[in-house]
């Protein structure tokens, strides 16, 4: 077993480990450091004598003994019995099955009492196992402060009393808000790769069973209905991605054929339960735009692109963000024409949109459809610098080539 | 008359060590201290540092969760409940609930060894 296959292995089980561990010991950095443990012996054991038969449950049962011989070498150490923790607790393992806890986790880790901007980053880190490093690249912060805020919010976890339940019914609306945002971006992270060799990729799937579990719990609210289809939709197309080559075929140039028709029914059904739910929300429109797409049956359909235009429109009219006016830009390029495309994009705050790869891409292709190809490859060189995916990157490095050759097309 | 007599030191001075024998110290005071009051306390305890504390901001029946103790200068504290609940969504339910005459802040901090 590689080293890379290892940390693969480690990073999908963590999530699933943790909260597991978490809902039975209550105590989150001890699970954190009984499941290092487990993978400090999995390495040295599995590069001997090969992996197990079921790694995660390995895993699974390594940590738990670890975490318990840490409570009893604390307990005589200290006397010291932790909150919350019953006495089965610390009985031997009985079971290889690892019970899948990581609602609960994400209802602690997403408390109302817990700092806003630690929320979603505790998540990412706890249920889909991402370093400290790559959580912090992706909220625009410093390694170090990252620490210091998961510091502080497992502290406020251990001392203010948290429960490790889901909340009950009356709770609901304040709870969840927090929960849906944090899912939000981890799937937007998932997303981004459409060769799924992002370091965030593997939790795509995770999204999808997540996602479920919610939809499942909460089964008439609009918003978990909406991300339900939305992370469906968009998982749907995966296949259609990448092309040949291995580049990324952007949306409009996907066969429809290779997308998972399974995915697009059940998000069908979950999108319709949604819009029975409640009010045409920001979740539920989003929603929507993914359907109009993955309506289209075949190339020779002509791009849905005037009805995802309007459902753009319903979308700032909901909430006006940079982040959407960018993707309706690219459809403004299409419907109305480049021009258009490039003074609503111009209208943005380009400082605070510098260093955002997506912002540098659209313009980039806008300035090039214009035939403005100086400032087109100063985009695309900026895009380059902070996209790090390889599918995207081969797209726009292939772009760029057919730009300096001056061959490109003006479609 | 009863009089709750509330004790104001600078937190950062106690550090993360409990084994830390100034602090060992001063619980040791502490208790010889509550002792020689007899019955003169009616009750009494250490409160977990600010870091554990959520505020419940209240405005009418609107309310707001906030991670920290963040109650504004203008708001003075005029009373307080000692209560014994499972765990902190208990606690935010009761605080919610708490009279006050237009709007305010509960702060709520776990009491040490409770």
């Amino acid at each position: 077993m590689s080293h890379q296959t290892l940390e693969q292995v480690f990073r999908e089980a963590s999530g699933h480990i943790v909260a597991a561990l978490a809902a039975r010991f209550r105590n989150l950095d001890l699970c954190e450091d009984a499941f290092g443990e487990a993978c400090v012996r999995a390495a040295t054991a599995w590069l001997r004598t090969g992996p197990p038969e079921d790694p995660r449950s390995w895993l699974y049962c390594v940590a738990r003994r670890c975490a318990i011989d840490r409570l009893r070498q604390q307990r005589t150490q200290e006397k010291y019995t932790p909150l919350l923790l019953s006495e089965d607790a610390m009985e031997e393992p009985d079971s290889e099955e690892i019970p899948d806890e990581r609602l609960r986790l994400i209802f602690v880790c997403c408390h109302p009492a817990i700092a806003a901007e630690s929320r979603a980053a505790l998540t990412l880190k706890l249920v889909c196992g991402l370093s400290t490093r790559e959580i912090a690249q992706a909220f625009l912060v410093s390694e170090a402060t990252m620490g210091q805020r998961f510091v502080r919010a497992k502290r406020k976890i251990a001392e203010s009393g948290i429960s490790f339940e889901v909340p009950g019914a009356n709770a609901w609306p304040e709870r969840l808000a927090a929960v849906l945002s944090t899912l939000d971006v981890a799937y937007s992270k998932a997303h981004e790769a459409a060769a799924c060799d992002g370091s965030h990729a593997n939790f795509a799937t995770e999204m999808l069973e997540l996602t479920k579990t919610l939809a499942f719990l909460i089964p008439c609210d609009a918003d978990v209905l909406a991300l339900a289809a939305t992370v469906r939709f968009a998982e749907a197309r995966r296949p259609a991605r990448v092309r040949d080559d291995s580049s990324m075929c952007p949306l409009a140039e996907q066969d429809p054929h290779k997308w998972r028709r399974d995915l697009i029914d059940e998000a069908h059904a979950y999108l319709q339960r949604s819009l029975r739910a409640g009010r045409a929300s920001f979740r539920v429109v989003q929603a929507q735009i993914q359907a109009v797409w993955c309506s289209r049956a075949s190339l020779q359909d002509p791009p849905p692109w005037s009805e995802v235009l309007s459902l753009y429109d319903e979308l700032i009219a909901i909430r006006d963000d940079p982040f959407v006016r960018i993707n309706r830009a690219v459809v403004i390029a299409e419907v109305v024409g480049p021009q258009a495309a490039l003074a609503e994009i111009d209208s943005l705050d380009g400082i605070r949109l510098q260093g955002y790869g997506p912002f540098h891409a659209v313009r980039a292709d806008v300035l090039r459809r214009l035939h403005r190809a100086s400032e087109a490859l100063q985009e695309y060189t900026a895009a380059l610098e902070c996209i790090h995916t390889s599918a995207e990157r081969t797209w726009l490095m292939q772009q760029m080539h057919r730009l300096s050759e001056g061959t490109a097309s003006s479609i | 008359m009863q009089y709750m007599l509330m004790i104001y030191e600078d937190e950062s001075q106690f550090g993360a060590d409990k084994n830390n024998p100034q602090i060992k110290a001063l619980i040791a005071q502490h208790m010889e201290f509550s002792k020689s009051l007899g019955a003169t306390r009616v009750g009494g305890a250490g409160l977990a540092a600010t870091a554990s504390a959520t505020t419940v901001r209240r405005s009418g029946d609107e309310h707001i969760i906030h991670d920290g103790p963040f109650i504004e200068a203008r708001e003075q504290l005029g009373g307080f409940y000692l209560i014994d609940v499972p765990d902190l969504d208990a606690a935010l339910e009761i605080a919610k609930k708490i009279p006050l005459l237009t709007s305010g802040s509960i702060e709520i901090r776990p009491v040490l060894g409770g």
